[in-house]
Protein backbone atom coordinates (compact mmCIF):
# COMPACT_ATOMS: atom_id res chain seq x y z
CA UNK A 1 0.00 0.00 0.00
CA UNK A 2 2.31 2.55 1.13
CA UNK A 3 4.43 2.34 -2.37
CA UNK A 4 1.01 3.83 -4.35
CA UNK A 5 -0.95 6.57 -3.50
CA UNK A 6 -4.94 5.51 -3.33
CA UNK A 7 -6.87 4.87 -6.21
CA UNK A 8 -9.86 7.29 -6.60
CA UNK A 9 -12.46 4.55 -6.04
CA UNK A 10 -10.35 3.69 -3.05
CA UNK A 11 -11.09 7.13 -1.57
CA UNK A 12 -15.11 6.71 -2.49
CA UNK A 13 -14.87 3.39 -0.02
CA UNK A 14 -13.51 5.78 2.76
CA UNK A 15 -15.80 8.34 1.78
CA UNK A 16 -18.75 5.74 1.67
CA UNK A 17 -17.88 4.94 5.56
CA UNK A 18 -18.21 1.10 4.46
CA UNK A 19 -17.02 -1.40 6.66
CA UNK A 20 -14.39 -4.10 5.70
CA UNK A 21 -10.83 -5.75 6.33
CA UNK A 22 -10.12 -4.14 2.80
CA UNK A 23 -10.38 -0.40 4.26
CA UNK A 24 -8.14 -0.67 7.68
CA UNK A 25 -5.01 -0.16 5.06
CA UNK A 26 -6.15 2.75 3.34
CA UNK A 27 -7.42 4.17 6.75
CA UNK A 28 -3.91 3.39 7.69
CA UNK A 29 -2.36 5.13 4.32
CA UNK A 30 -4.68 8.10 4.39
CA UNK A 31 -3.37 8.72 7.39
CA UNK A 32 0.37 8.64 6.66
CA UNK A 33 0.28 10.14 3.23
CA UNK A 34 -0.13 13.86 2.88
CA UNK A 35 -1.16 13.81 -0.16
CA UNK A 36 -3.79 11.14 -0.15
CA UNK A 37 -4.72 12.75 3.03
CA UNK A 38 -5.34 16.26 1.02
CA UNK A 39 -7.48 14.03 -1.90
CA UNK A 40 -9.65 12.55 0.07
CA UNK A 41 -10.64 16.22 2.28
CA UNK A 42 -11.10 17.74 -0.75
CA UNK A 43 -13.43 14.46 -1.72
CA UNK A 44 -15.31 15.02 1.53
CA UNK A 45 -15.95 18.36 1.16
CA UNK A 46 -17.44 18.00 -2.52
CA UNK A 47 -19.58 15.39 -0.02
CA UNK A 48 -20.32 17.82 1.97
CA UNK A 49 -21.26 20.72 -0.75
CA UNK A 50 -23.62 17.76 -2.24
CA UNK A 51 -25.09 16.62 0.99
CA UNK A 52 -26.01 20.13 1.87
CA UNK A 53 -27.91 21.08 -1.57
CA UNK A 54 -31.53 22.26 -0.91
CA UNK A 55 -34.71 20.96 -2.41
CA UNK A 56 -36.52 23.44 -4.51
CA UNK A 57 -40.29 23.43 -3.93
CA UNK A 58 -42.92 23.32 -6.92
CA UNK A 59 -46.14 25.97 -7.04
CA UNK A 60 -47.85 26.60 -3.76
CA UNK A 61 -50.94 25.04 -5.82
CA UNK A 62 -49.02 22.05 -7.13
CA UNK A 63 -51.24 19.66 -4.92
CA UNK A 64 -54.57 20.84 -5.76
CA UNK A 65 -53.31 19.92 -9.57
CA UNK A 66 -52.21 17.40 -8.61
CA UNK A 67 -55.60 15.97 -6.94
CA UNK A 68 -57.48 16.96 -9.44
CA UNK A 69 -55.92 14.55 -11.90
CA UNK A 70 -56.09 11.65 -9.22
CA UNK A 71 -59.52 9.68 -9.05
CA UNK A 72 -59.98 8.91 -5.06
CA UNK A 73 -63.09 6.78 -4.54
CA UNK A 74 -63.87 6.71 -1.34
CA UNK A 75 -65.96 4.06 0.18
CA UNK A 76 -69.09 5.17 1.98
CA UNK A 77 -68.43 3.29 5.11
CA UNK A 78 -65.10 5.25 5.20
CA UNK A 79 -66.47 8.32 4.97
CA UNK A 80 -68.80 7.57 7.80
CA UNK A 81 -66.26 6.28 9.71
CA UNK A 82 -64.13 9.47 9.34
CA UNK A 83 -67.34 11.43 10.10
CA UNK A 84 -67.89 9.86 13.21
CA UNK A 85 -64.03 9.88 13.89
CA UNK A 86 -64.76 13.74 13.69
CA UNK A 87 -67.36 14.21 15.93
CA UNK A 88 -65.64 12.47 18.86
CA UNK A 89 -63.69 14.64 21.01
CA UNK A 90 -60.32 14.57 21.40
CA UNK A 91 -59.91 14.90 25.15
CA UNK A 92 -60.85 11.90 27.72
CA UNK A 93 -63.09 14.24 29.65
CA UNK A 94 -65.22 15.54 26.68
CA UNK A 95 -65.53 12.09 25.29
CA UNK A 96 -66.57 10.93 28.57
CA UNK A 97 -69.42 13.93 28.65
CA UNK A 98 -70.19 13.49 25.35
CA UNK A 99 -71.08 9.55 25.99
CA UNK A 100 -73.48 10.58 29.29
CA UNK A 101 -75.15 12.90 27.27
CA UNK A 102 -75.67 10.46 24.41
CA UNK A 103 -77.19 7.51 26.57
CA UNK A 104 -79.48 10.57 28.50
CA UNK A 105 -80.82 11.21 25.19
CA UNK A 106 -81.20 7.82 24.14
CA UNK A 107 -82.93 6.43 27.11
CA UNK A 108 -85.33 9.80 27.12
CA UNK A 109 -86.37 8.64 23.45
CA UNK A 110 -86.67 4.72 24.17
CA UNK A 111 -89.29 6.24 27.61
CA UNK A 112 -90.88 8.54 24.73
CA UNK A 113 -91.62 5.82 22.38
CA UNK A 114 -92.91 3.12 24.75
CA UNK A 115 -95.48 5.19 26.48
CA UNK A 116 -96.54 6.17 22.86
CA UNK A 117 -97.03 2.59 21.96
CA UNK A 118 -98.80 2.31 25.46
CA UNK A 119 -101.37 4.95 24.36
CA UNK A 120 -100.80 4.10 20.86
CA UNK A 121 -105.13 4.96 20.51
CA UNK A 122 -104.54 8.51 21.61
CA UNK A 123 -101.75 8.87 18.78
CA UNK A 124 -104.11 6.87 16.07
CA UNK A 125 -107.30 9.77 17.32
CA UNK A 126 -104.45 12.84 17.11
CA UNK A 127 -103.07 11.82 13.67
CA UNK A 128 -106.36 11.46 11.96
CA UNK A 129 -107.53 15.11 13.49
CA UNK A 130 -104.43 16.98 12.36
CA UNK A 131 -105.45 14.88 8.66
CA UNK A 132 -108.73 15.81 8.78
CA UNK A 133 -108.37 19.38 9.09
CA UNK A 134 -104.71 19.47 7.00
CA UNK A 135 -107.28 18.21 4.69
CA UNK A 136 -109.96 20.59 4.74
CA UNK A 137 -107.45 23.44 4.44
CA UNK A 138 -106.39 21.94 1.16
CA UNK A 139 -110.33 21.26 -0.21
CA UNK A 140 -111.20 25.36 1.15
CA UNK A 141 -108.33 26.46 -0.70
CA UNK A 142 -108.68 24.35 -3.96
CA UNK A 143 -112.39 25.93 -3.69
CA UNK A 144 -111.48 29.36 -3.49
CA UNK A 145 -109.22 29.03 -6.43
CA UNK A 146 -111.28 27.65 -8.20
CA UNK A 147 -114.54 29.75 -7.67
CA UNK A 148 -111.54 32.43 -8.59
CA UNK A 149 -111.01 31.22 -11.98
CA UNK A 150 -114.07 29.55 -12.97
CA UNK A 151 -116.58 31.12 -11.59
CA UNK A 152 -119.33 29.31 -8.92
CA UNK A 153 -121.35 27.32 -10.99
CA UNK A 154 -118.20 25.53 -11.92
CA UNK A 155 -117.06 24.89 -8.18
CA UNK A 156 -120.20 23.92 -7.31
CA UNK A 157 -120.58 21.10 -10.03
CA UNK A 158 -116.77 20.26 -8.93
CA UNK A 159 -117.54 20.02 -5.37
CA UNK A 160 -121.04 17.84 -6.14
CA UNK A 161 -119.23 15.50 -8.76
CA UNK A 162 -116.75 14.39 -5.63
CA UNK A 163 -113.61 13.14 -5.53
CA UNK A 164 -113.71 11.14 -8.98
CA UNK A 165 -114.88 14.85 -10.64
CA UNK A 166 -111.97 16.39 -8.75
CA UNK A 167 -109.37 14.16 -9.89
CA UNK A 168 -110.96 14.59 -13.65
CA UNK A 169 -110.66 18.34 -13.35
CA UNK A 170 -106.90 17.97 -12.21
CA UNK A 171 -105.70 16.06 -15.26
CA UNK A 172 -107.63 18.15 -17.78
CA UNK A 173 -105.27 21.14 -16.02
CA UNK A 174 -102.48 19.05 -16.64
CA UNK A 175 -102.79 18.20 -20.15
CA UNK A 176 -104.33 21.96 -21.18
CA UNK A 177 -100.52 22.74 -19.45
CA UNK A 178 -99.10 20.36 -21.13
CA UNK A 179 -100.30 21.01 -24.52
CA UNK A 180 -100.10 25.25 -24.24
CA UNK A 181 -96.11 24.32 -23.58
CA UNK A 182 -96.04 22.36 -26.00
CA UNK A 183 -97.55 24.98 -28.62
CA UNK A 184 -95.84 28.07 -26.66
CA UNK A 185 -92.64 25.99 -27.63
CA UNK A 186 -92.99 25.60 -31.16
CA UNK A 187 -94.29 29.19 -31.62
CA UNK A 188 -91.28 30.32 -30.26
CA UNK A 189 -89.03 27.90 -32.72
CA UNK A 190 -90.72 28.89 -35.64
CA UNK A 191 -90.45 32.57 -34.72
CA UNK A 192 -86.74 31.69 -34.25
CA UNK A 193 -86.33 30.44 -37.38
CA UNK A 194 -88.20 33.15 -39.46
CA UNK A 195 -85.66 35.27 -38.06
CA UNK A 196 -82.99 33.39 -39.05
CA UNK B 1 -63.57 5.07 19.08
CA UNK B 2 -60.00 6.41 18.14
CA UNK B 3 -59.29 10.33 17.44
CA UNK B 4 -58.85 11.38 14.06
CA UNK B 5 -56.06 10.38 11.78
CA UNK B 6 -53.13 11.84 12.13
CA UNK B 7 -50.95 10.66 9.19
CA UNK B 8 -47.77 13.18 9.23
CA UNK B 9 -46.06 10.92 11.40
CA UNK B 10 -47.31 7.45 10.03
CA UNK B 11 -44.47 5.29 7.68
CA UNK B 12 -45.00 5.67 3.94
CA UNK B 13 -46.43 2.04 3.66
CA UNK B 14 -49.04 3.01 6.26
CA UNK B 15 -50.12 6.14 4.70
CA UNK B 16 -49.96 4.47 1.12
CA UNK B 17 -52.26 1.63 2.85
CA UNK B 18 -55.06 4.17 3.74
CA UNK B 19 -55.05 5.89 0.19
CA UNK B 20 -55.83 2.43 -0.57
CA UNK B 21 -58.83 2.44 1.15
CA UNK B 22 -59.93 5.54 -0.71
CA UNK B 23 -58.79 8.02 1.98
CA UNK B 24 -58.02 11.51 -0.08
CA UNK B 25 -56.10 13.01 2.96
CA UNK B 26 -53.93 9.66 2.74
CA UNK B 27 -53.49 10.70 -1.13
CA UNK B 28 -52.22 14.29 -0.11
CA UNK B 29 -50.20 13.53 2.74
CA UNK B 30 -47.85 11.22 0.09
CA UNK B 31 -48.03 14.48 -2.18
CA UNK B 32 -46.92 17.09 0.85
CA UNK B 33 -44.36 14.40 1.46
CA UNK B 34 -42.64 13.82 -1.47
CA UNK B 35 -43.20 16.95 -3.39
CA UNK B 36 -40.19 18.90 -2.90
CA UNK B 37 -37.89 15.46 -3.28
CA UNK B 38 -39.57 14.78 -6.72
CA UNK B 39 -39.64 18.17 -7.80
CA UNK B 40 -36.01 18.81 -7.21
CA UNK B 41 -35.24 15.80 -8.62
CA UNK B 42 -36.79 16.56 -12.01
CA UNK B 43 -36.05 20.27 -11.88
CA UNK B 44 -32.01 19.22 -11.52
CA UNK B 45 -32.41 17.34 -14.81
CA UNK B 46 -34.17 18.97 -17.14
CA UNK B 47 -33.45 22.65 -15.75
CA UNK B 48 -37.12 23.90 -17.29
CA UNK B 49 -39.15 24.75 -14.18
CA UNK B 50 -43.00 24.64 -16.03
CA UNK B 51 -41.51 21.41 -17.45
CA UNK B 52 -40.70 20.17 -14.31
CA UNK B 53 -44.14 21.14 -12.45
CA UNK B 54 -45.85 18.89 -15.06
CA UNK B 55 -43.32 16.36 -15.36
CA UNK B 56 -43.71 15.93 -11.39
CA UNK B 57 -47.21 15.86 -11.60
CA UNK B 58 -47.15 13.69 -14.28
CA UNK B 59 -44.96 11.49 -12.07
CA UNK B 60 -47.76 11.97 -8.83
CA UNK B 61 -50.74 10.99 -10.93
CA UNK B 62 -49.15 7.85 -12.58
CA UNK B 63 -48.17 6.76 -8.95
CA UNK B 64 -51.33 7.82 -7.11
CA UNK B 65 -53.74 6.75 -10.05
CA UNK B 66 -52.25 2.85 -9.41
CA UNK B 67 -51.83 2.96 -5.88
CA UNK B 68 -53.57 -0.48 -5.77
CA UNK B 69 -50.23 -1.46 -7.74
CA UNK B 70 -48.02 -0.81 -4.68
CA UNK B 71 -46.26 -3.75 -3.05
CA UNK B 72 -45.15 -3.26 0.76
CA UNK B 73 -41.70 -5.10 0.06
CA UNK B 74 -40.30 -2.27 -1.51
CA UNK B 75 -40.07 1.79 -0.75
CA UNK B 76 -43.22 3.76 -1.73
CA UNK B 77 -40.20 6.39 -2.50
CA UNK B 78 -38.26 4.23 -4.44
CA UNK B 79 -40.99 3.88 -6.85
CA UNK B 80 -42.26 7.27 -6.84
CA UNK B 81 -38.44 8.00 -7.73
CA UNK B 82 -38.38 5.55 -10.16
CA UNK B 83 -40.78 6.90 -12.18
CA UNK B 84 -39.76 10.54 -11.82
CA UNK B 85 -36.45 9.76 -13.18
CA UNK B 86 -38.11 8.18 -16.19
CA UNK B 87 -40.74 10.81 -17.08
CA UNK B 88 -37.31 13.13 -16.65
CA UNK B 89 -35.09 11.02 -19.04
CA UNK B 90 -38.14 10.83 -21.60
CA UNK B 91 -38.48 14.49 -21.40
CA UNK B 92 -34.45 15.04 -21.96
CA UNK B 93 -34.28 12.51 -24.75
CA UNK B 94 -36.89 14.58 -26.98
CA UNK B 95 -35.49 18.06 -25.72
CA UNK B 96 -31.86 16.62 -26.50
CA UNK B 97 -30.71 18.83 -23.40
CA UNK B 98 -27.14 17.72 -22.97
CA UNK B 99 -25.54 21.44 -21.21
CA UNK B 100 -27.48 23.65 -19.01
CA UNK B 101 -26.15 27.74 -18.64
CA UNK B 102 -26.66 28.29 -15.24
CA UNK B 103 -27.83 32.15 -16.57
CA UNK B 104 -30.70 29.78 -18.26
CA UNK B 105 -31.35 27.41 -20.74
CA UNK B 106 -29.09 27.98 -24.33
CA UNK B 107 -32.84 27.14 -26.18
CA UNK B 108 -34.77 29.55 -24.08
CA UNK B 109 -36.47 32.24 -26.59
CA UNK B 110 -36.96 34.89 -24.74
CA UNK B 111 -36.58 36.57 -21.43
CA UNK B 112 -39.07 34.70 -19.35
CA UNK B 113 -38.14 31.36 -20.60
CA UNK B 114 -34.20 32.59 -19.60
CA UNK B 115 -35.55 32.97 -16.38
CA UNK B 116 -37.30 30.07 -15.84
CA UNK B 117 -34.15 27.86 -16.69
CA UNK B 118 -32.12 30.11 -14.52
CA UNK B 119 -31.25 28.96 -11.01
CA UNK B 120 -32.42 30.76 -7.99
CA UNK B 121 -30.54 30.21 -4.74
CA UNK B 122 -31.65 30.96 -1.03
CA UNK B 123 -29.64 33.98 0.65
CA UNK B 124 -27.15 32.65 3.79
CA UNK B 125 -26.77 34.74 7.05
CA UNK B 126 -23.12 35.01 6.45
CA UNK B 127 -20.27 38.09 5.99
CA UNK B 128 -20.62 39.87 2.53
CA UNK B 129 -17.31 37.65 1.19
CA UNK B 130 -18.57 34.48 2.67
CA UNK B 131 -21.82 34.90 1.37
CA UNK B 132 -20.59 36.21 -2.02
CA UNK B 133 -18.04 32.58 -1.75
CA UNK B 134 -21.04 30.50 -0.68
CA UNK B 135 -22.64 31.57 -3.58
CA UNK B 136 -19.94 30.93 -6.17
CA UNK B 137 -19.52 28.07 -4.87
CA UNK B 138 -23.07 26.58 -4.36
CA UNK B 139 -23.70 27.75 -7.94
CA UNK B 140 -20.48 26.38 -9.60
CA UNK B 141 -22.19 23.21 -7.92
CA UNK B 142 -25.00 23.69 -9.46
CA UNK B 143 -23.51 24.16 -13.15
CA UNK B 144 -20.98 21.07 -12.76
CA UNK B 145 -24.45 18.75 -11.71
CA UNK B 146 -25.80 20.46 -14.73
CA UNK B 147 -23.10 19.14 -17.03
CA UNK B 148 -22.91 15.86 -16.04
CA UNK B 149 -24.53 12.99 -17.68
CA UNK B 150 -28.27 12.51 -16.87
CA UNK B 151 -27.45 8.53 -15.61
CA UNK B 152 -25.04 10.00 -13.22
CA UNK B 153 -26.88 13.20 -12.25
CA UNK B 154 -29.90 10.53 -11.12
CA UNK B 155 -26.93 8.39 -9.68
CA UNK B 156 -25.43 11.61 -7.47
CA UNK B 157 -28.53 13.56 -6.83
CA UNK B 158 -30.25 10.28 -5.19
CA UNK B 159 -27.07 9.30 -3.10
CA UNK B 160 -26.32 12.72 -1.83
CA UNK B 161 -30.01 14.79 -1.95
CA UNK B 162 -32.37 12.22 -0.97
CA UNK B 163 -29.53 10.18 1.03
CA UNK B 164 -30.49 6.54 -0.67
CA UNK B 165 -27.74 3.72 -0.23
CA UNK B 166 -26.61 2.45 -3.17
CA UNK B 167 -28.77 -1.14 -3.07
CA UNK B 168 -31.83 1.53 -3.31
CA UNK B 169 -30.46 3.38 -6.40
CA UNK B 170 -29.82 -0.35 -8.01
CA UNK B 171 -33.36 -0.88 -7.41
CA UNK B 172 -35.12 2.74 -8.11
CA UNK B 173 -33.35 3.29 -11.21
CA UNK B 174 -33.11 -0.68 -12.25
CA UNK B 175 -29.44 -0.98 -12.69
CA UNK B 176 -26.45 -3.36 -11.62
CA UNK B 177 -24.85 -2.31 -7.93
CA UNK B 178 -21.92 -2.10 -9.92
CA UNK B 179 -22.66 0.59 -12.29
CA UNK B 180 -24.56 2.93 -9.81
CA UNK B 181 -21.19 2.88 -8.17
CA UNK B 182 -19.34 3.33 -11.25
CA UNK B 183 -21.90 6.32 -12.28
CA UNK B 184 -21.65 7.68 -8.71
CA UNK B 185 -17.84 7.58 -8.77
CA UNK B 186 -17.09 9.01 -12.42
CA UNK B 187 -19.76 11.95 -11.63
CA UNK B 188 -18.15 12.92 -7.97
CA UNK B 189 -14.59 12.56 -10.54
CA UNK B 190 -15.74 15.11 -12.79
CA UNK B 191 -17.54 16.89 -10.36
CA UNK B 192 -14.36 17.48 -8.43
CA UNK B 193 -12.48 18.08 -11.62
CA UNK B 194 -15.04 20.97 -12.22
CA UNK B 195 -14.87 22.49 -9.11
CA UNK B 196 -10.80 22.56 -8.83
CA UNK B 197 -11.03 26.21 -9.86
CA UNK B 198 -12.97 27.42 -8.12
CA UNK B 199 -11.53 26.09 -4.55
CA UNK B 200 -7.97 27.59 -6.19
Amino acid sequence: MDHRHLLPSEIDLLLDGDAGFGLAPLRAHARRCPECQAELEAARQLVALLDDLPHFAPSASFADRVMADVQVFEPWHVTLADSVRRLVPASRPARVLAAAGALTTAFAMTVAVVALLGRLDLVVFVTEFLADRARAAVVATLGNAVTAVFGDVAATALARSGSAGVALGAAAFLVSLVVATLLLRALTLAYHRQRS
Amino acid sequence: MPPPLDLTNLPDADVVLLAQQGRERAFRELVRRYERPVFSLIYRMVRDREASEDLAQDSFVKVLNHIDRYRPEFKFSSWIFKIANNVAIDFLRKRQLDTVSMDGSPHAGSASEVEASSFELADRQETALDEMEAREIGTAIERAIARLRPEYRSCIMLRHIEGRSYEEIAATLDLPLGTVKTYIHRARNELRVALQDVRE
